[in-house]
């Protein structure tokens, strides 16, 4: 009964609150040199994000994308092409339609598999290198080297926060991904449209967000220490009306909200034990908890990586198979609850759910261990993989586009990622080539001079 | 043979196949039976696209890349003596390659006799067809434009407010306020005073003595004294090297850090900060001083220390897998873009996929420029005699080096058309920018071209440097840039708000040796920077933003100002001089801001909560944020609890009465005494206790009053 009610109350604030709220809170408090919001252009299909990012790129031909012709040429040699393995490997996992849309997923993926008619899968993703350090900033920013602002930067950028207490961007890593901060990086857009990174290791509030609290203040002793503050500061703009002393006195107050707002925001022992349960215990999956919490709570875009102490855990350069039933167990499970909770909350319909890497695996084996006896695993592998989408506006029971027989090539709607970030910011209500922002004497953007909108992953 | 292989390396970007005659189909034969087979099965597994790595970025598996070399440089070219890199490791000389086992001799021969008639390697690869390039940049037109144009002197303008004047900067400022029928504001109060110049020369609060004589700037020779003093400090240099560092965005690491591997970071990037910080104590000459940090090593050849002032470029981003021709040329962007906007205030980097869409820079001068950073090395120079070497004379381990560059041997670049690297068009010879040369522009010829790069940019002929420079240093002490755009001066940017004062300054600026300390001197001595910065109606009314400068910017302190005040003020500020990084964050972290780690990987918190630029990238200005983050840091952070305690230590010790040593603590935080009223809250949040005394303390040390300079 208390269940109901509370989740009552929390459709409501979802539903109607949020759409009630101003666009970008002072929270958000454009940097002075920065001008108005730049968008939506149009109205937004997704009001927020959240990425899931699989750190160091999940074998496609293991999950989303079925290859039952590599069982043909298993331990044949790919043409043309010098090879570390034994050949092409099929995949030792069984595939099958789920849902009434009938998409097709391994047996990895149970709990995803009832979630199979929201899923909008990706089979045609191609990307430019093979590479991890390149490969995870193309995704992120469109660009190879470490020099440009992230997709959540420009989506803060342009869309601002919709929660004046809480940061527009967080990216939640259970560690320190390869590459790491450059890739939730504002680059040269103004700073406050960096992410807040959150170490999601330990999930104390404490260790989870600096600042957060004064270790000896109660919130009544603090507010007197702050109406001291703010009485002196009028005190030296009695004779002047002043905008930007204005700015301090109220982003000081903001401040003081913020702790009681974030502290709740970001404790997710705050949920009940059930919804602990339906997401498990991983670090990933309590970071995907804490990522719903945020979203909830109008953050606008979360990325959530899949690190631990591994900085890359999908690299399965050896042992993929039952690296991949590990990996994708947690992940599954995760990404399932994540779907339905915000299914729940009736959130699903505005938040758009990415998930995937930075690029695939190959069809091929690579060989392991010392003596190339190892378990085999796959390499790095760019010129086709999948990744799906789910809510915001996306056509769920859909697969899109389709590689080669093999799993080699994109060769069919073949999607890059400046399409699907064309396609991300188009859900936002962003016009891809209009998101700029002057610098160094000329306007960048987040595709450069690439990227289009995939129309036919649109609901 | 070297020569044959030089001819080689200097088309390095172009595909070169020779089988046109009999003794090349022999070579190529030669190639064939003895080199490719034996590359194939010992070198490829590690050396090349399809092998399990590449190592230290070499690829053996195609000759462009073979020639381009790995991280130890090219393979084919001579080192030492005649010899070629690879010769030498497969004889174990210098690298001991393959890894596990020295070739047989029948083979090192072989491989000799294949380098030694001229390294034929036939294996195939696209050749890339010269492509048509036509550029559409009108040079002479281009010209006309105000920026491209000599700055000259400009006679004073005339106007009604001569006895308010103090310098020339002044009659400027004058004439254009009296035309908007703006008056300008009357002087700053002493104590005002004293802690704008102390911040705007030092960085740093005015000490307390300095305080206690405050009143002597009222008068013009007390505040001449008090500005040389000032000038005369070293803190001078380290808050000016601030700026520079912003703009040659100084880092001592990458933004890829691959496992813990960090041959590619910079621990000794302070010899390069205390090099700035020395030479704007010492007033080196601003032509000088940009000389220097491009071709020092061409130009003080028997000073092999001053050297470390090529940190200028050898500071810059190595981007991940340095042996792709695509990364490298992104590298050349970098060193464009800060060459460029930082000190000539144009975007030529725009021009690297086709011609500058607004300015008058060809694709042409882009490759141009690229072609001396092409033909240039990063190079890791030992700083002492006993440390281990690798190859090339470079220090094995980065800790044992000053992290600079050096020519190798030059080449040209051809066009990248639509900066595609596989797209060549002609090749463009290493030369200076067409639209600041009078003429034609010369190809390069010394080496790199470095030197005569550094000779074309630090000129009085150009019309560039000195207004950027003259822009940017009055942009720190006004507080807004004559140019809004400091480091772009081309159609897209802002046009100056004042250009006869602009240009009557650079040109002053180079008659008197290209002085910073005189141009501080001549800015800091007008009544225009000693105007009161109080706001009043009619000004707001008619000019807002002060472009006008009716009174004075106030100006909010960077995170290193700032930071070094709240040290200041509890007595915790070391002010020793140069030396390695800190982190700022650290409670008992005392030395000044600017020595603070700059990560490219991973930024400090504190740094980057506070608009500190992101150090991968040219930074033109800093940006201002106000945001609530910044405010629980104030509020909540440990670095503020220290510091409110160590004040608190610090006042107990000079007093135990409530009232004095409310004083005391605005003396050492807002230079100045607090007002009655302000004596008053104080005392009644104390409540006649000392209970909340750190409270209160911290409380002065988060108001709007330790942010800013009026």
């Amino acid at each position: 009964m208390y269940d109901a009610i509370d989740r009552r109350r929390m459709l409501q604030r979802a539903g109607a609150g949020f759409g009630m709220l101003p666009v970008a809170g002072l929270l958000q408090q454009r940097a002075i040199a920065d001008g108005e919001l730049v968008g939506p252009h149009f109205a937004p299909r997704a009001r927020r994000v959240i990425f899931l990012f699989m750190n160091g790129a999940p074998s496609h031909v293991d999950t989303f994308d079925p290859k039952p012709k590599l069982k043909e040429v298993a331990g044949e040699l790919p043409e043309g092409m010098k090879t570390k393995g034994d050949g092409y490997m099929p995949s030792p996992f069984r595939f099958a339609p789920r849902g009434e849309s009938g998409v097709v997923m391994s047996e990895l993926f149970p709990h995803l598999a009832r979630h199979a008619d929201d899923l909008c899968v990706i089979r045609s993703m191609h990307t430019d290198t093979p590479n991890h350090e390149p490969g995870l900033l193309l995704m992120h920013s469109g660009n190879q080297q470490p020099t440009r602002p992230c997709l959540g930067s420009w989506a803060s950028y342009g869309l601002g926060s919709e929660n004046e207490n809480l940061p527009a961007f967080v990216a939640l890593c259970g560690g320190l991904p390869v590459v790491g901060p450059q890739l939730w990086s504002s680059a040269f857009l103004p700073g406050n449209h960096q992410a807040l990174s959150v170490n999601t290791s330990d999930m104390k509030l404490e260790s989870l967000v600096a600042h957060l609290k004064h270790p000896a203040l109660s919130r009544g002793e603090q507010r007197e220490q702050l109406d001291l503050v703010q009485s002196l500061n009028r005190l030296r703009m009695s004779h002047r009306g002043d905008k930007e002393f204005n700015a301090h006195i109220r982003s000081m107050e903001l401040a003081f909200q913020m702790q009681a707002e974030a502290t709740e925001a970001f404790d997710v022992s705050r949920e009940p034990e059930y919804v602990h349960e339906r997401y498990g215990q991983t670090t990933f999956a309590q970071s995907c908890l804490l990522g719903r919490r945020l979203l909830e709570r109008g953050v606008r875009f979360v990325q959530v990586y899949y690190v631990d102490k591994n900085k890359q855990p999908w690299d399965t350069h050896a042992d993929n198979d039952n690296k991949h039933r590990t990996l994708c167990a947690d992940s599954d499970r995760a990404t399932a609850a994540l779907l339905a909770d915000l299914k729940d909350r009736g959130m699903l319909e505005d938040t758009l759910v990415v998930w995937g890497g930075e690029f695939g695996r190959t069809p091929y084996s690579q060989v392991a261990g010392k003596d190339g006896k190892g378990k085999p695993g796959r390499d790095h592998h760019a010129t086709g993989f999948s990744m799906f989408l789910a809510g915001g506006g996306v056509r769920g029971g859909l697969m899109y586009g389709k590689t080669d027989e093999l799993g080699m090539h994109a060769v069919q709607d073949r999607v890059h990622v400046h399409d699907l970030h064309a396609t991300i910011l188009h859900l936002m209500g962003i016009d891809h080539t209009r998101l700029t922002y002057r610098y160094s004497g000329r306007d960048f953007r987040l595709t450069d001079v690439y990227g289009r909108v995939v129309n036919g992953l649109l609901a | 043979m070297p020569t044959r292989v030089s001819i080689l390396l200097l088309m390095p970007l172009i595909c070169v196949r020779v089988h046109s005659n009999a003794g090349a189909d022999e070579r190529v034969d030669f190639f064939e039976k003895r080199i490719r087979p034996i590359l194939v099965e010992q070198c490829y597994p590690c050396h090349s696209a399809e092998g399990k790595s590449i190592e230290g970025g070499l690829r053996v598996d195609s000759p462009q890349a073979m020639r381009r070399g790995g991280e130890s440089g090219p393979s084919l070219a001579p080192v030492g003596g005649d010899e070629s890199l690879l010769l030498s490791a497969i004889k174990y000389e210098s690298l001991e390659m393959p890894p596990d086992q020295k070739l047989p001799e029948a083979i090192v021969k072989d491989f000799e006799k294949w380098i030694a008639s001229g390294a034929i390697d036939p294996r195939d690869e696209p050749v890339a067809a010269v492509e048509e390039f036509h550029s559409e940049v009108d040079y002479a037109a281009g010209r006309e434009f105000w920026a491209f144009q000599r700055p000259s002197r400009h006679a004073l303008p005339e106007h009604a407010a001569g006895d308010w004047c103090q310098t020339d900067v002044d009659h400027f400022v004058a004439a254009k306020l009296l035309n908007a029928e703006l008056a300008p504001s009357g002087r700053a109060e002493p104590q005002a005073l004293l802690r704008r110049l102390s911040f705007d020369l030092t960085g740093l609060p005015p000490s307390a003595d300095q305080i206690a004589h405050a009143n002597t700037l009222n008068d013009v020779a007390g505040y001449a004294r008090m500005v040389e003093d000032l000038l005369a400090s070293p803190a001078f240099g380290e808050h000016w090297a601030r700026m520079w560092l912003d703009l040659m965005r100084f880092a001592d690491d990458q933004a890829h850090i691959v496992g813990n591997d960090k041959s590619l970071c910079f621990p000794n990037s302070y010899l390069y900060r205390d090099w700035v910080i020395q030479a704007f104590n010492d007033d080196v000459p601003y032509d000088r001083f940009v000389e220097m940090q491009l071709a020092a090593d061409q130009l003080t050849p028997d000073n092999p220390h001053d050297d470390v002032a090529l940190g200028f470029m050898g500071l810059g981003p190595k981007y991940y897998r340095r042996s792709a021709p695509e990364v490298m040329a992104d590298e050349w962007e970098d060193r464009i873009d800060v060459l460029s906007q930082g000190l000539l205030g144009l975007t030529v980097a725009c021009a690297r996929c086709h011609d500058h869409k607004y300015d008058p820079i060809g694709t042409a001068d882009y490759y141009a420029l690229a072609g001396i950073f092409a033909s240039v090395e990063m190079f890791n120079r030992p700083i002492s005699d006993d440390c281990e070497l690798g190859k090339n004379g470079e220090a094995k381990d980065p800790a044992n080096a000053m992290h600079i560059v050096r020519d190798v041997e030059p080449v040209n670049v051809s066009i990248m058309v639509r900066g595609d690297v596989n797209r060549r068009g002609p090749e463009v010879p290493r030369r200076f920018l067409t639209a600041l040369c009078a003429v034609e522009p010369e190809p390069f010829s010394q080496g790199s071209g470095r030197l005569e790069l550094a000779h074309h940019v630090a000129s009085s002929e150009n019309p560039l440097t000195a207004r950027v420079f003259v822009n940017r240093v009055w942009a720190k002490l006004i507080g807004r840039p004559l140019v809004g755009t400091p480091s772009n001066f081309g159609q897209l940017g802002e046009r100056p708000t004042h250009p006869e004062l602009l240009d009557d300054l650079a040109v002053r600026f180079m008659e008197q040796g290209w002085s910073l300390k005189w141009l501080c001197r001549e800015l800091v001595s007008s009544a225009t920077y000693q105007q009161s910065s109080a706001a009043h109606g009619q000004g707001d009314l008619v000019d807002p933003d002060n472009q006008l400068l009716w009174r004075m910017h106030r100006k909010r302190l960077n995170v290193e100002q700032w930071r070094d005040a709240i040290l200041a003020a509890t007595g915790k500020l070391d002010l020793s001089l140069g030396g390695p990084s800190i982190d700022p964050e650290l409670p008992d972290s005392r030395r000044r801001t600017v020595y603070s780690q700059a990560s490219r990987l991973k930024l400090n918190p504190m740094l980057a909560l506070f608009d500190y630029p992101d150090p991968n990238a040219h930074s033109a200005r800093r940006v201002q944020t106000t945001s609530p983050s910044q405010k629980l840091f104030l509020l909540n952070s440990p670095f503020m609890f220290a510091n409110a305690n160590a004040l608190r230590e610090r006042l107990a010790k000079e007093t135990s009465k409530q009232q004095q040593l409310i004083e005391r603590a605005y003396q050492l935080l807002y230079a100045r005494t607090p007002s009655d009223d302000e004596v008053a809250i104080g005392l009644q949040y104390l409540s006649g206790s000392d209970e909340r005394m750190t409270e209160y303390l911290h409380a002065l040390m988060v108001t709007n009053e330790v942010l800013f300079v009026e």
